[in-house]
């Protein structure tokens, strides 16, 4: 029962960060791709994006490693 | 060995010298400006070379340690303790200490023998590359904080980004890494929680703190102080929580790459590190640091009270 759970929470989470990134990124070479100077300061940005929409990723991860390691 | 294991050692053997003799036939044969056609056969003799050897050195040892790929994996959430004059303390403690250890000593040579030779008219190799790196520093925290004067922020980012690399590197001698541990990354979230309450605090005074934790709106403030006291303090715990499930997500990954190869893990988990205890590591703590930076920055400035008399109306925007 517990690695069903652990699979749906992963399922679940894996989706909306994956989704968060996709969108993220897209946005950030859209502007790199319009103002090139500014790519430094971009990239910077959309690093720390990316790792606050992993991070959801990860909280989940971490508690379907605490359900499955039980 | 059984009969399966002598076939598959025998098999590998003829492999590997036929792959052995081609090599060498097709690297005689190449005229002396070899295009790349000309090249492939030697390239694809060299590919089927390092296989076959690969495969032998796997067949052997499995067949001498008895070793065979499962994928069942031994996880723990949380180190092993051992027993230290009475105190029971975690493995992963010990480890850091080491890595501080050899930190120390690597920094104190540099320090000693390569810092001297420094000069400022014929800077060399190292100097350029130590001056980047303190540039480097500098540059991203005056950038992330802005010109408020903090002399030992930079120097603590960079010794807390070194201090995280040596925990990943210990990684590659088999110990298991301080940064996969929660009690290390709650550390770590714990220094940046003090530096952004220090921080703030030296600004703009404990007063000052106060408005900035409850807005610009001075009747929102009761409402809004105890709500941003309480996402200041999950600033340490989700710090420690992204760092730890990364480091524990690369070390599963080894772990079960190393379990499912078995005794054929010769080789492979050394690329796969080059990603996982390398490049990962690097990406996680610049945006530890760069995330604390950004918590700091969060914690120090200050919005002005609006006004009370009214603004004139903003001039309308012409259409281009």
């Amino acid at each position: 029962m517990n690695f069903i759970a652990a699979g749906i929470i992963m399922l679940g989470a894996v989706l909306g960060a994956g989704f968060g990134m996709c969108y993220a990124t897209s946005k950030a070479v859209d502007a790199a791709a319009r103002q090139p100077e500014a790519a430094s300061k971009i990239q910077t940005i959309l690093l720390l994006g990316c790792a606050l929409a992993e991070s959801t990723a990860i909280y989940a991860f971490v508690v379907a490693l605490l359900l499955a390691m039980k | 060995m059984d009969t399966k294991q002598i076939i598959m050692a025998a098999v590998g053997a003829v492999a590997l010298s036929a792959f052995l003799v081609g090599y060498v036939l097709t690297s005689r044969a190449l005229p002396k400006n070899p295009t790349k056609k000309q090249k492939r056969p030697k390239t694809l003799c060299f590919v089927g070379l390092l296989i076959s050897a690969w495969f032998l050195v796997g067949t052997f040892i499995t067949a001498f340690s008895g070793k065979k790929g499962h994928l069942a994996i031994e996880f723990e959430m949380f180190s092993e303790r051992v027993d230290l004059f009475g105190f029971s303390i975690a493995k992963t403690t010990i480890t850091g200490a080491g890595v501080l250890l050899a930190l120390i000593l690597l920094l104190a040579l540099v320090r000693i023998f390569i810092i001297p030779k420094f000069n400022v008219e014929t800077p060399g190799s190292a100097q350029s590359a130590l001056e980047m790196a303190v540039e480097f520093v500098d540059n991203t925290v005056r950038n992330a904080t802005g010109e408020f004067p903090m002399k030992s922020l930079p120097p603590f980012m960079l010794t807390i980004a070194l201090y995280m690399f040596g925990c990943a590197l210990s990684e590659l001698f088999g110990l298991r890494a301080p940064t996969s541990d929660l009690t290390f990354t709650f550390a770590l979230g714990l220094c940046t929680f003090f530096l952004l309450n220090y921080y703030g605090i030296r600004k703009n005074g404990v007063l000052g703190r106060l408005k900035n934790m409850g807005g610009a709106v001075p009747a929102m403030r009761p409402v809004m102080i105890p709500l941003k006291a309480v996402s200041d303090i999950s600033v340490p715990v989700s710090l420690a929580a992204r760092l730890y499930g990364n480091m524990v997500g690369g070390l599963l990954v080894m772990d079960l790459l190393k379990g499912v190869l078995g005794g054929y893990g010769s080789g492979i988990p050394a690329v796969a590190g080059l990603w996982f205890n390398l490049i990962h590591p690097g990406l996680q703590i610049y945006i530890f640091v760069t995330l604390s930076l950004t918590f700091i920055d969060e914690a120090m400035e200050l919005e002005e009270t609006p006004k009370k008399e009214k603004k004139p109306k903003k001039a309308k925007r012409s259409e281009a």
